[in-house]
């Protein structure tokens, strides 16, 4: 009978950790993506320090903005719009530069989150959330300033 | 002397008219998109990048291409997770990707005349820190002074040390990937 018994618990605990086991697979399978829109942002900066800082030190400003598994610093950006375009999916893209920073910063928003056209022009002081994918240098090969990259930007004002 | 002074600046009037109406010798794109594939009996995954830059020199034929590696964008969180992690492309520590190399039969190509051109690709590639050499074949449109290039190829992972030996990635992702590049240029 206790032979019995203990067998229950085992099987009951065996089933309970296969269910939890298994929700939680599901779970990191189909974990959404962070939501940046709706996330606080970890630095309020602008465009001419971002830029400043990486050219500055790259590995610095990597080490503490660039996180490890992608999911990396949500930033909130204060700048000039220098330009305004559109990339190969067809999002609106600005970049925030000032008139004597050597690189400037490309934000790029999504299908939900783009600005109402005609509402940006050049020139503008504008604020923008997102989350950096990284940062300004010289590149020797190209000859020329690689810009900060945002994305999934949304206009804070 | 007057005579002299008057075809000087005359000179001086054409020369620098020329030089303004010469074209930019380099294309420009900051318009592009990289698309990353992998398929495997588990499953196909598919991962695509708009945030690289790279430039054409229209003389020389050399090729530059520059690819933040955290502009790739899954469907899935988790497999973004992966890609990115130390145990994968470590992006962190290598945050971008490069391509150096030059279109070996550029003088086939004229610049200066609309249509579509095949182009070979030469050079080197710089994937997680590792550099080896690269070729790649692809098509260059021409249009005005715009231009449109296309290629696909494939990549072996191990070649640049990126191996998963455990784990749902090791079955998940296959060895060998494709990458396929779409990008618009412009004159610089």
């Amino acid at each position: 009978m206790k032979k019995r018994k203990k067998l229950r618990i085992i099987i009951l605990t065996a089933a309970g950790g296969l269910i939890i086991g298994g929700a939680l697979t599901m779970y990191m399978f189909n974990m959404p993506h962070r939501d940046v829109t709706e996330t606080d942002p970890d630095y309020y900066i602008t465009s001419t320090e971002i830029v400043n800082e990486y050219l500055a030190n790259s590995d610095t400003a990597n080490e503490k903005y660039l996180a490890a598994d992608g999911d990396s610093k949500i930033l909130e950006i204060t700048g000039n719009i220098s330009d305004i375009s559109e990339d190969f999916d067809g999002n609106a893209v600005v970049l925030l530069k000032g008139e004597n920073d050597r690189a400037g910063v490309r934000v790029t928003f999504t299908g939900e989150t783009e600005p109402d056209e005609g509402s940006l022009s050049v020139g503008q002081q504008i604020t923008v959330k997102g989350v950096i994918r990284s940062g300004a240098a010289y590149d020797k090969d190209l000859e020329m300033y690689e810009n900060v990259i945002i994305e999934k930007s949304v206009i804070i004002q | 002397m007057k005579k002299k002074m008057f075809f000087t600046i005359i000179l001086v009037t054409v020369l620098s008219g020329m030089a303004i109406s010469q074209p930019a010798k380099r294309l420009v794109t900051e318009k592009s998109q990289i698309k990353f594939f992998s398929s495997t009996p588990a499953e196909d995954i598919e991962a695509v990048n708009t945030t690289a830059v790279g430039t054409i020199d229209r003389e020389s034929g050399k090729v530059v291409f520059s690819v933040p590696m955290q502009g790739f964008e899954f469907d899935k969180r988790l497999m973004q997770k992966h890609f990115n992690n130390d145990n994968f492309l470590d992006t962190k520590a290598f945050p971008k990707a490069k391509l150096t190399g030059r279109i070996t039969n550029i003088e086939k190509v004229d610049f200066a005349s609309d249509g579509k051109y095949d182009a070979t690709v030469e050079g080197k590639m710089t994937l997680k820190g590792v550099t080896k050499p690269f070729t790649a074949i692809g098509t260059l449109t021409i249009n005005g002074d715009k231009a449109e290039v296309s290629s696909v190829f494939d990549i072996t992972l191990a070649d640049y040390g990126i191996t998963f030996k455990k784990g749902k990635p090791s079955t998940n992702i296959a060895k060998t990937v494709e990458v396929s590049v779409n990008a618009e240029y412009s004159q610089e």
